[in-house]
Order: structure tokens, then C-alpha cells, then sequence
């Protein structure tokens, strides 16, 4: 996996291609958004790391002008800017994750890695969550030893609507919601019961956590 | 050092001012009054006085002998007869002093020569003030002077009728003219009421400026020049909070390289001596990010940094929502049972704002449960006021430290689960958003019987 990192302040710079090669990516570094149009004409990423503070043309309209082009990278934005504007700004003109300066690591890999996945499994039209694997084409669930899981339709419509939230808290109601499209008058007791069967179906691929007042939420196991 | 004088109203001093001229007025008016009135009363009277006089002429008879016969019943008619409470007398005498009629000791008036023959005087007779009127007149022949006297008590009675009804109807004018004055100062006072309701009537921060229509021109002066200073302290406070967001900014980058920097090192140098150190320096680099966080959000806190397009209707339920889905992965890896009890409610608010302080009361509220506790979001309605709370089952604060724990940099002693503490910011910022929402911060007891409670009472929906 090849990430190409565009950020000016050599400290940082150094810091994130250091942990990213660490954990595994190739990482190209560029200290300015001028020349990330010839390093992308004649090298494949799977992914850019991009700061907002460049100098010479800044790091919004870089991916204002990469989305223009019709790239489909993913672009991971690293700011010190945190308004909830800077970010509503960034992710409106394509940017698909946003991380606010100073930032752990770990963090900055764990997006990295997030973002990657969802790249290739929208590809595949799959969502991949811990071990298990949601095919939504084929409306089916894979668990991690490639086994499918024998799920009803209620179940299945509440993975399916756990796993587009994937990471998120999603409420009893929205879940009712979401399989209301079988039955009109369902109880909150009744979505704890298929997600108490849907849990012990997930076995060890991956768990939904029960939130006290909230809902759930679908989890790496 | 001197007592505090009490203010002085305007109203007042009108008032004051005006009271005292109306109440010299009034009692001028009466006298006046009274002056204008006595002499016709006196007349008047003088006059009914003089009726009685010709009718006792009228019954004077000269007999034959030059002597005169006056004729009077026992009970003469009106006017002769005095009233129940007057005294009555008469006297028919001749030039020369000699009584043919009536009371002897009757004095006369002296003669002054008027026209009518009539002459009055007020005597003291028997003991009593009477009015005489003596007439001279040679109608039966001979001259003769019919002298008759009366109490004053009518005329008395009627003067003093009349003063009171001029007092009456002075005192009434002049209440009235007080009254006119009154309402006539409140009405040009409006605007100056208007005036301090607006300046009362604004959040105890906010520097915007005041509205100059309206304002009287008199107190357009003193209004332009408190424009003038609040435009000043808004200038200073956003260069203030200009200077400190740019500060924490700039510290953001070096230390997201520091940060990266040393897990690089760290990872590195797993397993070595130096690791231990690089854990220490880790920390300080940890806390040093985080309070240049905490600075910037607490600087953009600031209650004149909004303006009122920044208020929106916040969905409490939603922004709880938001809220647990960053903070669920420290609390359940810190064994405690994070959950949410909402009732459906919104307040008017800056989201952000609102965001930062429920972050930092779940982080507090993380960082001071042990494993195996609860902490519990509440949003709902009290009294038509929205609330937000978080209810920990943690260490608790004690009462006496509760409201040294929203001062800027104070530093708990209260034990942490992590041994991290924070920068003492967080209650700070939590305090000052409040009061940028109109709410109120408080620090209660957790409903488990420990802990803490963190309420925010927000004020009621307009």
C-alpha cells in the first residue's frame, strides 16, 4: 500500500512517514501541493495524507483540484485548524476523513487503514468490520473463516444497517425503522431479541455492543 | 469612609423642584382669593343691614305732639328679628342723643356724610363684636338716626364658606397640575427607561453596541461615547482572543511532530532503557497538546466572540449521540458502562460550544471512575428548562472544593484512574460556555450516592 504524504513542516513530515513505514505502507513525502500533480501522473496510491497549512497553493484547494480532475484517491486532511467549519469546508469539497492536529499515531494509522478498506471494499460493494466480511450485493454475511452466516431477514436488515454506521451509535428507533419495511408495529424488546440472536450468530467475527439509552453499535470482535 | 449617597432621581428633583413653587402658589392663591371676596361679602351684608334700618323708619310715626311713635311687634319680622344664634339691636335716637327708641346704650357711628345717609362700624358691645349701622335721615319730619346692630356671624360664616371652597378648588387645580407634571416627566423619562432596560437587559458580556435611535438627544452624548468604549474593549478582547487562537495554532503543528516523533522513537526503542524516559517525555508532550487545545477552545468561549448567527437549535439528544460515539472507545476501554437516558429537547446554542463541553465533562467523568463504574448522560426538561448532565459514580468532588474546581488552572487533588490529570481547563471551559448559553452550571452529588453530577440548567425556550 502506497501513501503519498504532502505536508511542509519536516518535523511531522518525518514523524508520520517514519510510523506509517512502520506499520507497513510505503510512504512518499512532498513539501508542497505544486508537486503532487507529477508524483500521482506516474505513481499509484492508495492513499493521500494532506495538510490544509501548505504554503504556495494551500491544502483546500488541492483537493478542491484533484476531485476537479476526477480522482478518486482517498484524502485523509491533517489540519491545526479544528472550526467546525474548516472541516464541514473540507469534507464538502471531497476529502473523505478529517484528523485535527496533534494527533496520536496509532490514530493517524488506524484512519489510514480505515479509509484504505473502505476504498477497496466499496469496489466490492462489501463492508468489512473486524473479521466478518457484509456482502451487500449478494445480501449476504461472511464470518472470518469465509463461512456464511444463516441470518433471517430481520437480522440481516439490522447488520445491514449496523454495518453502513459501522463505528457509530445507531438508536433502537433507527434500527426499527430499518426493518419496519416487514412489519409495521415492532417493540424495542423485539430489536433486542434479534440483536441478541444476531450476536451469537456474529460468534468471535465481530460483536454489537449494546449502549445503555442509546442503541448499539456493530464492533471489531 | 462616607456613607453611599442614594442616587439621584431625576424624577425626584423634578418633582422637588416643582412641589415646592405649586404648594407657595397655592397658599398665595388663597389669600388672594379671600381679599377679592371679603369687601362684596361685607356689603352685601352691609346692605341687608341698611334694609333693616328703613324698615324701622318705615315704622316710625310722627304723633300730632312732635312726638314719635315707633311701632314694633314683640316679634318683628325678618330682617329685624336676629337669627337664632345672632343678637339684634336698635336704637332710634334723636340729633341731640335723646333714645325715642330701642337699646339707650346703642352707640352711633360717627356721621360720614355719605350720600345715603348711611354710615357703618364694627364696635365691641357687650362683650361681643358687632356691625352698626346708623342712618340719618329727616324723612318724618324731624332728623332723626335710626342706629342698628347685628353679630357677624353670617358674614363670618360666609367668608369662611367661600375660603374654603377657594382652597378646595385651588388644591385641587393645583393636584391636578402636579398630576399633568408627573405623567408628562414619566413620558419624557420613557426613553431614558428604554435606555437602561436595553443596557440592563444585555448579557453581562456582550460588547455589541448600543441602538442610538430612540435615544434623546440629550443622553445621545453619553450613549455614543459608551459605543465608543465598548467598540474599544471588543477591539482589545477579539485581538485577545486573535492572539491566543494563533498561538495555540502555531503550537499545534511542532507538537503533532513532537508526538509523532517520539511513538517513532518509542517504537524504536522498544524493549531499551531509554523507553522509560520517552514515556515520560510522551506524557509531557501529551499534556502540553492538550492544554494548547483546551486554550484555544476556552478563548473562542468567549461570550463576545458570538454573535447571534452562531446560535442555532441544538438537538441535546443528537449532540449526546455524537458525543458517545468518540467517547465509547476510552470508556469501555477503561471498564466503564457508558449510556445515555434522553428525553427528546433542544436548545438554542452554538454547537460546537455545546460539543466541547459535554466532551469535557464525559473526559472528566472517565478520568475520575474506576473500572467497573457508570457514567450516565441525561438530557431532558425541568420546569420547561432544558438540562444536560452527566452523572459519574466516580471519586466525587468534595462540596467545599466545587467552585474552586471552575477556576481557570485550579488542579484537584482528587485521584485520577490513569494517574493523568488534566490541565484544569476543562470545568473552566464547561463554566464559560454556560454562561455564553444564558445556562448554569452545578456541581451536585452523583445519583448513585457517589460521584459527581455535572448539571447544566439552560434557560427556558422563548
Amino acid at each position: 500500500m502506497r501513501i503519498l504524504l504532502v505536508e511542509d513542516d519536516s518535523l511531522v513530515s518525518d514523524a508520520i512517514s517514519r510510523g506509517l513505514i512502520g506499520s507497513g505502507y510505503v510512504v512518499d513525502a512532498v513539501g508542497d501541493a505544486e508537486s503532487v500533480a507529477s508524483r500521482l501522473s506516474d505513481t499509484h496510491y492508495d492513499l493521500a495524507i494532506v495538510d490544509l497549512g501548505l504554503p504556495g497553493e494551500d491544502g483546500l484547494s488541492l483537493v478542491r483540484r484533484l476531485r476537479r480532475s476526477g480522482s478518486s484517491l482517498p484524502l485523509l486532511i491533517v489540519t491545526a485548524r479544528d472550526g467546525l467549519d474548516d472541516r464541514i469546508n473540507a469534507l464538502d469539497l471531497g476529502a473523505d476523513d478529517y484528523l485535527v492536529k496533534p494527533f496520536a499515531l496509532p490514530e493517524l494509522a488506524a484512519r489510514c487503514r480505515a479509509l484504505i478498506r473502505r476504498a477497496t471494499a466499496a469496489a466490492a460493494n462489501e463492508i468489512v468490520i473486524g473479521g466478518l466480511r457484509i456482502d451487500l450485493a449478494g445480501r449476504r454475511a461472511l464470518n472470518e473463516k469465509g463461512e456464511v452466516l444463516e441470518l433471517t431477514r430481520r437480522e440481516w436488515s439490522i447488520l445491514e444497517c449496523l454495518a453502513h454506521h459501522s463505528g457509530r451509535v445507531v438508536s433502537k428507533e433507527r434500527l426499527t425503522q430499518a426493518i419496519t419495511g416487514w412489519s409495521e408495529d415492532i417493540s424495542g424488546n423485539a430489536i433486542e431479541v434479534h440483536v441478541s440472536r444476531l450476536r451469537s450468530k456474529l460468534g468471535s467475527a465481530a460483536t454489537v455492543r449494546g449502549i445503555r439509552g442509546l442503541g448499539y453499535r456493530l464492533e471489531d470482535a | 469612609m462616607a456613607e453611599r449617597k442614594r442616587p439621584t432621581s431625576v424624577h425626584r428633583r423634578l418633582l422637588s423642584y416643582l412641589l415646592a413653587p405649586l404648594l407657595l402658589l397655592l397658599v398665595a392663591g388663597v389669600a388672594v382669593d379671600h381679599h377679592v371676596i371679603v369687601s362684596p361679602i361685607h356689603s352685601a351684608f352691609d346692605h341687608s343691614l341698611s334694609r333693616a334700618a328703613l324698615a324701622i323708619v318705615a315704622r316710625i310715626h310722627s304723633r300730632g305732639d312732635g312726638q314719635l311713635d315707633v311701632n314694633l311687634p314683640p316679634r318683628p319680622p325678618l330682617p329685624l328679628r336676629a337669627m337664632p344664634d345672632e343678637h339684634f339691636y336698635y336704637r332710634v335716637s334723636l340729633p341731640d342723643g335723646t333714645t325715642v327708641a330701642g337699646t339707650p346704650e346703642l352707640p352711633i357711628t360717627p356721621d360720614t356724610q355719605s350720600a345715603d345717609g348711611f354710615s357703618y362700624t364694627n364696635i365691641n358691645f357687650r362683650g361681643q363684636l358687632f356691625r352698626l349701622a346708623s342712618y340719618r335721615t329727616s324723612e318724618t319730619g324731624d332728623p332723626l338716626i335710626v342706629t342698628v346692630a347685628e353679630t357677624p356671624a353670617r358674614r363670618d360664616r360666609a367668608v369662611h364658606r367661600l375660603d374654603v371652597a377657594f382652597l378646595i378648588n385651588d388644591t385641587v387645580q393645583m393636584a391636578a397640575v402636579l398630576i399633568i407634571a408627573l405623567i408628562g416627566i414619566s413620558i419624557s423619562l420613557r426613553p431614558l427607561q428604554r435606555l437602561s432596560r436595553q443596557i440592563a437587559g444585555r448579557p453581562a458580556a456582550a460588547l455589541n453596541q448600543l441602538q442610538t435611535n430612540e435615544v434623546p438627544a440629550e443622553v445621545l452624548p453619553l450613549v455614543e461615547s459608551l459605543n465608543a468604549l465598548l467598540g474599544r474593549v471588543r477591539d482589545s478582547v477579539l485581538s485577545q482572543q486573535h492572539f491566543l487562537a494563533n498561538a495555540a495554532h502555531q503550537l499545534r503543528t511542532p507538537l503533532t511532530g513532537l508526538k509523532a516523533q517520539l511513538e517513532v522513537l518509542s517504537r524504536e526503542t522498544a524493549g531499551t532503557a531509554l523507553q522509560e524516559r520517552i514515556t515520560l517525555l510522551q506524557g509531557g508532550v501529551d499534556r502540553l497538546a492538550h492544554t494548547a487545545n483546551q486554550l484555544l477552545t476556552l478563548a473562542r468561549a468567549e461570550p463576545s466572540a458570538h454573535r447571534a448567527s452562531h446560535f442555532t437549535a441544538v438537538d441535546l439528544p443528537h449532540l449526546i449521540g455524537e458525543v458517545i460515539d468518540s467517547s465509547l472507545d476510552r470508556a469501555v476501554a477503561h471498564g466503564i458502562d457508558l449510556g445515555a437516558e434522553c428525553e427528546p429537547v433542544q436548545v438554542t446554542g452554538v454547537y460546537w460550544l455545546l460539543l466541547e463541553v459535554l466532551n469535557n465533562l464525559i473526559d472528566n467523568a472517565i478520568r475520575h471512575t474506576p473500572a467497573g463504574g457508570n457514567i450516565t448522560i441525561r438530557c431532558g426538561t425541568t420546569d420547561q428548562r432544558p438540562f444536560l448532565e452527566v452523572d459519574d459514580s466516580g471519586v466525587g468532588i468534595p462540596v467545599e472544593e466545587r467552585d474552586k474546581v471552575r477556576e481557570r488552572f485550579y488542579r484537584s487533588v482528587r485521584s485520577t484512574n490513569d494517574g493523568s490529570d488534566g490541565c484544569g481547563l476543562g470545568l473552566a471551559i464547561v463554566d464559560e460556555v454556560a454562561r455564553v448559553h444564558g445556562a448554569h452550571l452545578s456541581i451536585l452529588d452523583g445519583t448513585s450516592g457517589r460521584g459527581v453530577r455535572m448539571r447544566i440548567d439552560f434557560p427556558a425556550a422563548v
